[in-house]
C-alpha cells in the first residue's frame, strides 16, 4: 500500500469536489451562461485513472470534463477561467465548460458531441503506436456513448489495428432509487449491458466500482501496464452511483456543500440524501477508507480539505479577474499558420 | 386570435396533424431544445402514446429509420435538437432522404420532417451553435423552412408534415419563448411564399428565422433616422420566393441580406446571386450581406454576440447602403 499515492488521489478528488462546487456557484451567479455538467460523484474514477498516466499519454474527455482536467493536474485557475470564458482559460476562453482541454497536459481536444472523443483517443493510440512513443490513448466517456455508431466502429478498429487505448466508460445511469424519482437513463439498451459490446469483439474487459478510488486505481494501474506491454486495447466499465444533483437537466446542489467531517462524524447525516452520504459519495467513502486503514487521521483529511479549499479560493479570484478576450481575437486560429 | 409562444404554436401544429392523420409519428427528442421548453408537449405524449418513440442518442439511425418508414407513408417528425447534431446524420439526410425520390425515378417519396434548433443560443460554443441552412441548401431534394414567428411556425409546420418531400424545419432557440398572435383554427402556410413583415421604400432586408426579429428591431431605429425598411421574411428557402425578393428590390433599389450562417456560400450569397442574375438593373447600389463572421462560435457570450449578425450590425449596414 502506497500511502502517498492514496493521499494524492484523495487530494485530487477533494480538489475536484471544491472546484465543481465553485462552478455551481458561478453558474448560479450567472457568471457564465448555457448548459453545463458537473463531475460530482465521479471523482474516484477520474482521480484514480490519472494516477497511472504519464506525460506521453493522451486523454480525451467529454462535456463532463472538469474533473478529468483537474485530476490530470491542470491548474484550477486556468480551468475555472475557461469556464468563465476568460482570456486566461485553458482554451483562451473560446471553448467554455463543454470543451476544457490543455494540449500541454496531454489533453489536446475535448468534444462535447456524444461519443465524439472516443475515436480521437484511439487516434492518440494510433499515433503512439506509429511513433513508438510509449504512450497510450485514454478515452473517458459516458455510457450514453454506446447509442452512437461511431463508438462501436472505434472499438472494432482498436481491436483490428491493435491500438494501445484504454476505454473508460463511466456508467452513471441512475440506480433504481433515482429512476423511481424520475431520473432518466443515460443509456438505453433493450437488454444486457454495454460491456457486452466490447466483449463481443474479443476485447479485454473489466468492470469496477467507480465510486471506489482504490479499486479503480489498482485495476487501472494494472491495465495501463498491460496496454503499454501488449499494445492491445482494454475496456473498463466504472459503475458509478449518480450524484442526486445530476438527474435534472441542469445540476442542482441538492446535497449541499460537502462536509468532510461526515466521514468520521455521522451524527449530522440525516434526511433525504442520507444514503448518498453514508454509502455513495465517493469523497466520503474514500476518506472513510483512509481513516479505517490508518492511512490518514481526521486531522489529515480536514487539512487536505483546507488546503484544496484555499487553492480553489485563489483560483476563483484569478478567474474572476481574468479579462474577457478582445473581440479581434475571434479571427485568430481559424487556420494554422495564422493569428 | 390567441397569443402563444413559438414553441406552443409548433406543438399545436404537430398535435393537429397527429389528430388528422394516423400516419403521423413523433420521435420524442428535445423538440424545443434544452432549458425547460418541453412542458407544452405533455398532452401530445398522453394523447398519442402509441405513435411516439423515445430515442436513444442515435441521430444517423433514427434519420434513416424515419426515411425508410416514409417510403411506406409514415410521416415521422424527428426533432434532432441542436442543429449541430444533424451532422451526425448527414449521410442519411442528404444521400437517403434527399435522394430516394430522385433515385427511384419518382416512384418513392419521403415525407419526413427533421426539426432542428439553429444558431447562437448564448454560450453554445463551437459544437452547439451551427446554422446548417446554407449547407442543406446546397443539397438537392430537401425542403427547408425557417419561421420567424409563432403564426408562421404553426402554418409552416403543418405544411412540412403534409409535404411529400423531406423537410428540414429550422427553428431558433431564441425564438422558442417569444410570443405573438396566432390565427384560430387550422391553417397551412405554403412553402415558397415569403411574407412582407414590414413595408418601406428605402432598403429591402431579406432575412429568415431570428434575423427577421433583429431586422424588425433595426427597422424601428432606422425609421427614426428617416430610413424606411422593407422586410422580406423568406419563411422557406426551398422553394424560394424569388418574385417577392425581386419585387421588393424593384421598389427600394437597395438590398441587404441577413443570415446567421457564415458568409461564404451562405443564404445571403444565394439571395444576392439570384438578384444579380435576375434583377441587376433593379439595384441602385451594390448589395450587402450581414452574416455570422467566418469563424467558429466562441463560448464567451460577448464574443458570440460579436461574431453573430445582430441589430446593431444591421443598422450600420443599412445606413451605409442608404448614404
Amino acid at each position: 500500500m502506497d500511502k502517498g499515492r492514496l493521499l494524492d488521489i484523495f487530494r485530487h478528488m477533494m480538489l475536484i469536489r471544491r472546484f465543481e462546487e465553485a462552478v455551481y456557484d458561478f453558474h448560479e451567479q450567472k457568471l457564465f451562461g448555457g448548459h453545463y455538467h458537473l463531475y460530482i460523484g465521479q471523482e474516484a474514477t477520474g482521480a484514480a485513472v490519472m494516477a497511472s498516466l504519464r506525460g506521453e499519454d493522451r486523454i480525451f474527455s467529454t462535456h463532463r470534463n472538469h474533473g478529468h482536467l483537474i485530476a490530470r493536474g491542470v491548474d484550477p485557475k486556468n480551468a475555472l477561467a475557461e469556464i468563465l470564458n476568460r482570456a486566461d482559460g485553458t482554451n483562451g476562453g473560446r471553448g467554455g465548460t463543454f470543451h476544457l482541454a490543455d494540449a500541454s497536459a496531454g489533453m489536446p481536444h475535448t468534444s462535447a458531441l456524444v461519443g465524439g472523443s472516443v475515436p480521437l483517443a484511439a487516434g492518440a493510440g494510433f499515433a503512439a503506436k506509429l511513433q513508438k512513443s510509449g504512450g497510450i490513448g485514454v478515452s473517458m466517456f459516458g455510457d450514453g456513448c454506446f447509442e452512437e455508431g461511431v463508438v462501436f466502429e472505434t472499438l472494432n478498429l482498436a481491436r483490428m489495428w491493435a491500438l494501445p487505448v484504454i476505454f473508460v466508460c463511466e456508467n452513471n445511469t441512475p440506480g433504481a432509487v433515482l429512476k423511481s424519482a424520475g431520473g432518466n437513463n443515460t443509456s438505453n439498451l433493450p437488454e444486457g449491458r454495454v460491456i457486452q459490446i466490447p466483449e463481443a469483439l474479443g476485447m479485454e474487459c473489466h468492470e469496477v466500482d467507480g465510486g471506489d478510488a482504490e479499486a479503480v486505481d489498482s485495476l487501472f494501474a494494472d491495465c495501463a501496464t498491460r496496454v503499454r506491454e501488449t499494445g492491445q486495447p482494454i475496456f473498463i466499465e466504472a459503475l458509478t452511483e449518480r450524484w442526486p444533483g445530476n438527474y435534472f437537466s441542469f445540476p442542482s446542489r441538492v446535497t449541499g456543500i460537502t462536509q468532510v467531517s461526515m466521514a468520521w462524524d455521522g451524527s449530522s447525516i440525516a434526511g433525504e440524501y442520507e444514503d448518498w452520504f453514508r454509502n455513495h459519495d465517493p469523497v466520503l467513502r474514500f476518506a472513510r477508507q483512509l481513516l479505517d486503514r490508518g492511512v490518514a487521521n481526521s486531522g489529515d483529511v480536514a487539512g487536505i480539505d483546507v488546503e484544496v479549499t484555499e487553492t480553489i479560493e485563489a483560483a476563483k479570484e484569478f478567474a474572476l479577474s481574468s479579462p474577457v478576450p478582445g473581440t479581434d481575437s475571434v479571427y485568430a486560429h481559424v487556420l494554422a499558420g495564422e493569428g | 386570435m390567441a397569443v402563444m409562444t413559438h414553441a406552443e404554436a409548433l406543438v399545436e401544429a404537430i398535435r393537429e396533424c397527429m389528430d388528422e392523420d394516423p400516419n403521423v409519428a413523433l420521435v420524442w427528442g428535445s423538440l424545443m431544445g434544452v432549458g425547460g421548453n418541453n412542458e407544452h408537449v405533455d398532452h401530445i405524449k398522453a394523447d398519442f402514446a402509441d405513435r411516439i418513440f423515445h430515442p436513444p442518442i442515435s441521430e444517423a439511425a433514427i434519420a434513416a429509420v424515419a426515411t425508410g418508414a416514409a417510403m411506406d407513408g409514415v410521416r415521422t417528425i424527428f426533432p434532432m435538437g441542436t442543429a449541430s447534431f444533424m451532422f451526425r446524420a448527414w449521410d442519411q439526410i442528404i444521400h437517403e432522404a434527399g435522394a430516394a425520390h430522385y433515385m427511384s425515378n419518382g416512384a418513392v417519396s419521403i415525407p419526413v420532417v427533421f426539426h432542428v434548433v439553429h444558431g447562437l443560443r448564448g454560450g453554445g460554443s463551437v459544437q452547439h451553435s451551427q446554422s446548417p441552412q446554407s449547407m442543406l441548401w446546397n443539397a438537392p431534394g430537401i425542403e427547408i423552412a425557417m419561421p420567424s414567428c409563432p403564426a408562421d411556425a404553426k402554418g409552416l409546420m403543418r405544411t412540412a408534415i403534409k409535404s411529400n418531400n423531406p423537410t428540414v424545419f429550422i427553428d431558433h432557440q431564441k425564438l422558442n419563448k417569444r410570443s405573438s398572435e396566432v390565427p384560430d383554427g387550422s391553417y397551412d402556410i405554403p412553402f415558397g411564399v415569403a411574407d412582407i413583415k414590414r413595408e418601406g421604400g428605402d432598403v429591402t432586408i431579406v432575412a429568415a428565422s431570428l434575423q427577421v426579429v433583429h431586422a424588425l428591431e433595426a427597422a424601428e431605429t432606422l425609421s427614426t433616422g428617416g430610413i424606411e425598411v422593407e422586410i422580406v421574411d423568406l419563411r422557406s428557402l426551398v422553394p424560394l420566393d424569388e418574385e417577392a425578393i425581386l419585387a421588393s428590390v424593384g421598389k427600394t433599389g437597395r438590398l441587404l441580406v441577413v443570415d446567421e450562417a457564415p458568409p461564404l456560400c451562405s443564404v445571403a450569397s444565394e439571395v444576392i446571386a439570384t438578384v444579380a442574375e435576375k434583377g441587376m438593373d433593379l439595384l441602385k447600389t451594390p448589395p450587402v450581406r450581414v452574416n455570422r463572421l467566418p469563424v467558429h462560435v466562441p463560448a464567451n457570450v460577448v464574443l458570440e454576440d460579436y461574431v453573430g449578425p445582430n441589430t446593431d450590425r444591421i443598422i450600420e449596414a443599412a445606413k451605409l447602403l442608404c448614404h
